[in-house]
Order: structure tokens, then sequence, then C-alpha cells
């Protein structure tokens, strides 16, 4: 008897409860019921509208010339936009990446922080500057040159390509900067010690080399430019030029069943533009630069630009103070003028549309609104990434990839396709009626933003040593107690980091917002969007300020926090 | 103290087999040394142990309690295992003392239990000054005399060293052998500890397991490993070995390269290699009838020896010969040798020595 028993006890199957399984199924049933199963269905309801299946909602997008005009402007604009952003962005990454060029680190900064501004307050400025009639850049140019004329006309295709780029070109340059950072650099070096000039060597070398990451900044900024629905909608719509964002967000305002017929056949097909380019950008093209990455992280040789050092500088100073500067001066002035037909002047200027953004109640509860939806969307979303992260980098869990991949979908959709597919799903039609609440903003706002969070824990986590955590391990700490003792510590301005990515854009996010919010929900991008269009420019410029002026300060708060690792 | 037992253990990384057929039983108190060429699953084997990877078939047990087999598998932190990393693994983020008491915590000792006995430890490791300070401020002998202080501060039954003293410089890698050995001998544990570094194996070890290709090829204390090698793989690789080809025929050996004949087990038939340590070869001052003619190719000053290749008709062999003798010898002398002692095995047909038990 005694000799059995303890046989038993030796053999005997103790289950340790792995709570990690319970963190996979939450995640991966939230992004099934809220992301998978909406875009789903705007798939099916686009091909079975009434219940049967038919063709006739594509039909409608070629035989409406409105529907046709406005996909071809999308792909007009959004293509000249990814063109000209990369033209501009890979000199610029150069640049400030591999030369000797003056004040590289304030360029660099200066650059990166655009990604960070609403792409709205770019329109609004640049409707200012370039308005056909009273455009204070029109006005200047046409007065230096005694032109009868505006020279520009912002409420064109060109005005649009011009503003869309302008607020792209950071996507590009932001992703070239890091892949040429990546590249080895002794495949510089052995150009140079064959005998290649700098300028050989930059084209024969690291252009070829780079041009996979090129296509995928210039592929980033295209799907960028056409999903935009800020730009368009400021600077188009007065020029009765629509784009597909547009037109959805029309139809969905309107409200007609034919309408939102139209609307989802029309975010259909871009979200399969997108979906189709972001694979293409990340499949093959991923494979590929993973072999020109060197394994060691080397200095990279500075190219010595010589007796062109002075004059590049200027130029690319230049460029700052038209792309950046300017811009941000104009809605600041904006802000502070009485009468917008008359020149800045100190009878002219006035402090009331400052005050009245602190003051009004509407105004007030919507960054309130806005303010309380980015912290639970920055928080939730960082809840996830955190543990998706973790598995994807620690674990060999079968499936762990599959979150990971519907985050980046769920990134890569179109964020009026994303609202879209909420309203259509989330107000009852499937017993659950989350519609016009804090609720569908807050998730719109992860699945279109989490990803950036993710992608910040995933490569802070991936420059932990597993080691460390088996150390912790080995001493007795089961995963919970490991993640909060040795993981959490050691990325934690990455976290922070991160949080901070999902919450600045959900904060003054506009596109979802403006079909999602409610009476109730209103939040800041909207708010902003009505002062623009329909109240006083003034104060939507007051606002716009104001906003920059808090994402430039938390950014900078960041990069101290984070003692510099933060940078996008 | 702790009895681990492996029972008919493999291991598989997809199509690779990593460890094939292990069988081994470590005693109580017990200093065993899995030894081998990298790649050769010595570090996997461990790994298993320690429960970092689960064994593709077979079982380990701890104390006869199964730890780890086709469906039972008991996680890392609850195998009462104490381990030091290769690359140490003590945490940037805490202190010296924090790093040290963290097994202690999540073990939910008390306050003033953890600070005796983290004070202990880390004077068991000459540690004591540095509690407060953080890993970047520690050399590397300190950080992994951290590591080794965490391992040990639980009081853990067993003891798993990952090669620890493989990012050392060499002088403290040989003083830290003798400070692991005597520490865990002062303590009474099970030590597994996993090297390529056939010094290290020799010094430390009661006993060690050679592994190649994922097959323990020899298991015996450091003297017999070395004295009574099972095959040319573990001659050659615990130490340094010439293998002279030759004929086995009626127990006798003839060369290829002399008249000379040495004497074999009857066993063996047909091609074999003449196993000699340069230590076993001695230089001779003239012609007798156990000499073999040869010339001086190279010779290298070592300090404890001179390091001899001798060519005889083409092949060379490698001879250690007394550091006294260096000034009368030179490069392109013509010189004796006689071979005394020596090992025969089956010549396994490779120059590289290193094919083995498959």
């Amino acid at each position: 008897m005694v000799s059995s028993k303890t046989k038993e006890t030796d053999t005997q199957k103790k289950i340790y409860f792995d709570i990690k399984w319970v963190f996979i199924f939450v995640i991966i049933g939230f992004l099934l019921v809220f992301q998978v199963l909406p875009l789903i269905y705007l798939i099916i309801r686009s091909f079975f509208p009434e219940g049967s299946f038919t063709l006739d909602g594509f039909k409608r997008i070629y035989s409406y010339p409105l529907n046709w005009t406005a996909l071809k402007n999308t792909i007009i604009s959004g293509g000249l936009a990814s063109i000209f952003g990369v033209l501009i962005a890979f000199p610029l990454a150069w640049l400030v990446g591999r030369t000797n060029l003056y004040g590289k680190k304030i360029f660099r900064t200066i650059f990166v922080t655009t990604y960070m501004v609403p792409p709205y307050v770019g329109a609004m400025a640049w409707l200012r500057l370039l308005n056909p009639n009273v455009g204070t850049m029109n006005v200047f140019i046409k007065n230096l040159f005694g032109l009868t004329e505006s020279p520009f006309n912002i409420y064109s295709i060109g005005g649009l390509v011009w503003v869309l780029t302008t607020f792209y070109y950071p996507y590009a340059f932001i992703t070239i900067s890091r892949a040429m950072e990546k590249m080895d650099p002794s495949l510089e070096e052995a150009s140079r010690i064959s005998g290649a000039s700098p300028l050989k060597t930059l084209i024969t070398i690291t252009l070829p080399m780079m041009l996979p990451s090129i296509i995928a900044a210039g592929l980033l900024v295209f799907v960028a430019a056409a999903s935009c629905y800020g730009i368009p909608s400021i600077v188009g719509a007065p020029g009765k030029i629509y784009t597909v964002t547009t037109r959805i967000i029309d139809y969905v305002h309107i409200g007609s069943q034919e309408g939102l017929t139209d609307a989802t056949v029309l975010a259909v097909f871009l979200m399969a533009l997108a979906l189709i380019i972001l694979y293409v950008s990340t499949v093959p093209i991923g494979k590929k630069q993973y072999i020109t990455v060197g394994g060691k992280s080397t200095r990279p040789n500075i190219v010595d630009l010589g007796r062109w050092r002075v004059p590049i500088t200027i130029l690319v100073a230049l460029f700052s103070l038209l792309i950046i500067i300017i811009p941000f001066m104009t809605i600041f002035t904006t802000s502070i003028t009485v009468n917008m037909g008359k020149p800045l002047s100190l009878d002219n200027i006035t402090f009331k549309y400052w005050e009245t953004i602190f003051t009004r109640s509407s105004i007030i509860s919507s960054a309130k609104n806005s303010l309380i939806s980015g912290l639970l969307a920055a928080t939730f979303g960082m809840i996830v990434s955190l543990v998706m992260a973790y598995l994807l980098k620690r674990t060999n869990i079968k499936g762990k990839g599959i979150p990971d991949f519907l985050i980046t979908v769920g990134s890569g959709t179109p964020s009026v396709v994303i609202a879209l597919s909420l309203i259509m799903t989330m107000s009852g039609k499937f017993k659950i009626n989350i519609y016009n609440t804090m609720a569908i903003l807050v998730i719109s706002y992860m699945i279109k933003y989490m990803l950036m969070g993710m992608r910040t824990v995933v490569s802070a986590l991936s420059q932990i040593s597993p080691t460390l955590e088996e150390a912790g391990q080995i001493s007795g700490a089961n995963w919970l107690r490991r993640f909060k003792d040795i993981i959490l510590p050691l990325i934690l301005p990455s976290v922070v980091a991160g949080w901070f990515l999902i919450f600045m854009p959900s904060f003054y996010e506009l596109t979802m917002s403006t079909l999602l919010y409610s009476a109730h929900t209103k939040t800041l991008g909207v708010e902003l969007f009505t002062y623009q269009t329909y109240h006083s420019q003034q104060t939507a410029s007051a606002l716009a300020s104001a906003i920059l002026i808090f994402v430039i300060v938390v950014n900078w708060g960041m990069n101290k926090v984070t003692k510099g690792k933060f940078s996008i | 103290m702790s009895v681990v037992t492996i029972s008919n253990l493999y291991k598989s990384f997809g199509d690779v087999e990593v460890l094939k057929s292990i069988n081994d039983e470590f005693q109580d108190g017990e200093f065993v040394t899995l030894l081998g060429p990298s790649g050769c699953g010595k570090t996997t084997l461990l790994r298993i142990i320690a429960g970092f990877e689960k064994p593709t078939k077979g079982q380990v047990l701890i104390d006869g309690k199964v730890v780890s087999s086709e469906d039972v598998f008991v996680p890392p932190e609850h195998r009462n295992i104490g381990m030091v990393f290769q690359s140490y693994a003590v945490w940037p983020h805490m202190n010296v003392f924090e790093n040290v008491a963290y097994p202690l915590k999540i073990k939910k000792v008390s306050k003033d239990i953890i600070k005796e006995k983290v004070d202990n430890v880390l004077k068991l490791v000459h540690l004591s000054q540095y509690a407060k300070r953080i890993p970047s401020q520690l050399s590397g002998g300190q950080q992994q005399r951290v590591a080794l202080a965490r391992a040990l501060v639980a009081e853990p039954d067993l003891l798993l060293l990952d090669e620890p003293l493989s990012n050392l410089d060499a002088k403290l890698r040989e003083s830290m052998r003798y400070e692991i050995k005597e520490l865990t001998q002062r303590l009474g544990i099970t030590v597994i500890f996993v090297t390529h570094d056939q010094v290290e194996a020799m010094t430390m070890s009661d006993r060690v397991l050679v592994i190649n290709r994922g097959i323990i090829q020899q298991v015996g204390t450091p003297y017999e490993i070395y004295r009574n090698p099972a095959n040319q793989f573990v001659s050659d690789f615990v130490g340094k070995v010439n293998f002279i080809k030759g004929k086995a025929h009626n127990g006798i050996v003839s060369l290829n390269l002399s008249h000379h004949k040495f004497p074999c087990n009857k066993d063996l038939e047909g091609d074999v290699v003449l196993a000699v340590r340069p230590e076993s070869i001695k230089f001779v001052a003239s012609e007798n009838g156990n000499t073999i003619k040869g010339k001086i190719e190279k010779l290298y000053f070592i300090g404890e020896e001179v390091d001899c290749f001798v060519d005889i008709d083409g092949e060379i062999i490698r001879v250690s010969a007394p550091p006294e003798i260096y000034a009368d010898l030179k490069q392109g002398q013509d010189i004796y040798i006689e071979i005394k002692d020596y090992l025969v095995y089956k010549d396994d047909g490779s120059d590289d020595h290193t094919k083995i038990l498959t």
C-alpha cells in the first residue's frame, strides 16, 4: 500500500495553470469581434447589398461620375504625393543621416515632429497661405514680382497634392532613415576603398541597396495620403475636388440606404487597395531588406560635403522654413488676427479666440472627451501591445503571430473604413450596440493606432536577453511576477513612449471621430473641424495652435523621460 | 541534496536531433561536468534539466520525482534549482542586493531573514562591500559572482552552471575555477557544469560526461577520460594527441611509417591508429631498438614545455619536451624519439578525429 501510494505521487500529473492563455483568448476575442468581423461584414455587404449577390454596387462606382472622379482624384493625389514625398525624403534622410550637414539633430527633430502633427493643421495653414484671392503667400509673391494674378490656387488637385506631400513625406523620411541606419556601413566603405567617390557610392551602392525601403516608403505615403480625410475635406471640398474618403463620409452623413451601399463599396475598394499595398510592401521587400542589414551596428561613415556644406545647409533650412515654420506660424498668427482680410498689425491683434477655446463649454467638453478616450485607448492599447509583444518575442505558442497580423491589418486599414465597419455592425444589428458611446471611439482608436505601441514594445523586448527572464524563472518567479519585476522595469521607457504614440493621434483624431461621435462624445478634432468649416477660422486656428503646443511639449517631455530613446 | 536521473532522453529541434538516448544519474553532492564542443547538445541537456526546454522523448527525474516527460512538465520556477547563466543575466535595473535577494523575495521570506541570508552569501562570494552597486558598475568577474550568489541564496539542492567562466579573462577564470569548486563542495550541493574547456572539466569535476553530436561518448573521472579515452574523439578532445596510422594483426600493430611493432588487444584487426599523447614521447640522444628517426620541423617554447613538431617520413608528430632542453634543440635537427605509452583504436577513417559513436 505504502509503496503504491508513493509511486502515485511520484508520477502524479500536476497541471500548472498558465494565465497566458486567458490573455491570448481575451485579446484575440476582442480583435475578432471589433475588427475582423466588422471588416468581413463590410466586404459581404458590398457584394450582397440587399441580401442577394450583385455587383451593382461596383458598377455604380464606374457609372456614377461623382464616384469615379473621387476614385481618380484619390489615386492621382496619393500617387503624386508619394512620388514627391520620396523625392524629398531620400535626399533629406541621406543628408541628415550620412553627411556632415550643419544642425543635423535640429533638422531631424523638425522633420520627425511633423509626423506627430494632425494633418488638418497643415491644410488650414496652406488654405490661409495659398487662397487664390487673399492667401498671404500668394499676395506676397504677387507684390514681389508684380504679377496681376495669384500664382497658386490651393483649391485644386495641385494644392491637394502639395499639402498631402508636405504632411506625409515624414513617413518616408522615417522609413528611409531607419533603413539607412541599419545598413552595414562597410558595404559603402568597400565601395570607397575600390575608388568610388562619395557621390558615386551614393548612386551605385547606397541607392540600389535602399531601393526596397524607398519603395516601401513610397507605398506607405500613398496609403496614408489616399486614406486621409482631413486634408481633402478642408482643401478639396471648397474646390469641389472629392476623394474616396470625403465621398464615403458624405454618403454616411446623407444616410440613405443607397448612399450607404455606395459608401460600403468605396470603402471596400479603399481597404483592398491599402491592404494589398501593405502586403506588397512588407512581405517580399521586408525579406529582401533583411539581407542587406548587417549584424553589427557600427557607426556609419560620414560623408564630407566639402564646399557644398554651407549651401546645402541653407537649402535644407529654407525647405524647413517653407514646409514647417511658415505654416505653423500662419496658424498661430491666424489665431490672433481680428480681421483676416487685413495684414497683421497691432490694432488687428486679439486674444479673444484663445480666450474662447479655454472658456467655451462645448470646446472644453470636447477636449475632455478627447482626453478621456485617448487615455483609455492608449492604456488598453498598451496592455494588449505588452501581452502580444511578449508572446511574440518570448514564447513558441502556436498562432502567436495571429494577433500581431490582425493588429498590423487594423492599422493598415484606412480610418474611414474602420469607422464605417463599426457603424454598420455595432449599432445593435448583432446584439452589440455601442453606437453613440465613447466605447466605439476608444475601440476605433485602438484598432487604428495600437500597432505603434506594439512595435515600440517589440523592439524594446528584442533588446533584452531572454536569460534575464530565465534567471527570474529559475529563482522561482511565475510568468506574471517575472513580467512585473524584470521585463516591465526594463522596458518602461518604451512602454511610456508607446503609450504616447497611441495617445497623441487618438487625442486629435478627426476621420473616425467624424463618423462615430455623438452629441455627448464630440471630440476635439471634430470640434476644430466644425469651427474651421462653419464658424470661425480664428478659433479653429487657436485650437490647432494649442494642440500643436501640446504635441511639441509632450514630445519634448518624452524625450527627457526616455533619455532620448523616444524617437518615432 | 539532489539526485538527477535522466533516462532515455531525446531532443530534436525540427528535423535536427540534438540529443540522442541520454542516460545518466547525477548523485548527491556530485560535481558533474558536461563537456563537449560547441553545438554538441550539452547546453540543451542542461536547459532540459532546468526546464527551459522540453525533451522530445524520455524523462528527467529530480529526487525520484518526474519533472519532465511526455506528459509531465514542471516549469523551472517550481524546480528549486539554482542556475548561473553564461551571460550572467544579472538584472540591470536592480542593485547587487536586490538581485541576490530576488529568489527569497519570491518565496515570501521575511525581510530580516532575507537580509541575513543575502549578507551571508555575499560574504561567501566576496562581494559584501558591493551590495548597493548596480551591475553596470561591476566588472565581469564581479557580475559573475553576483549571479553565483543569486543562484545559491535560496539554498537549492541542485546548481546548474552554463559555461559561467567563458567570459572571464584567463587569470580570473583560473581562480574562479577553484573558488567555485571549493564553495560547492563546502555546501555539499549537486552541481551540473557545462563547458567546452577540458581544463575546467578536469580540474573541477568528480565525473565528466563527454558529449559529441548529441551522444554521450564517455562517462568517467577526469583521470579516466584523460588516461583511458573511450574513442578517438574523446582522446582528441580532452587533450593533445597524435594519431599514428598502422595495421593490427594477431595482437601486433605495425606502423606505416616505421618498422616498429606495438602489442595491442587481440580483438583488433586491420586499420588502426596508435593514439600517443605528446608527453608520452621522449627524445633520446642516440639510436636504439625502440627509437624512430625524425627531424625537428618546428618548435615553440611555451614555458612549462617545449612544443615540438617532428617530421617522420612526411608525417608530423607532436612531442612535448621538458623546457630545460630547449637550448639543445634546433629547427631542422635530426632527432630520435621513443614512444613510451599509447592506446590503440580502430581507425575511424577521419582525419579530423571527430567521427565518433553514432
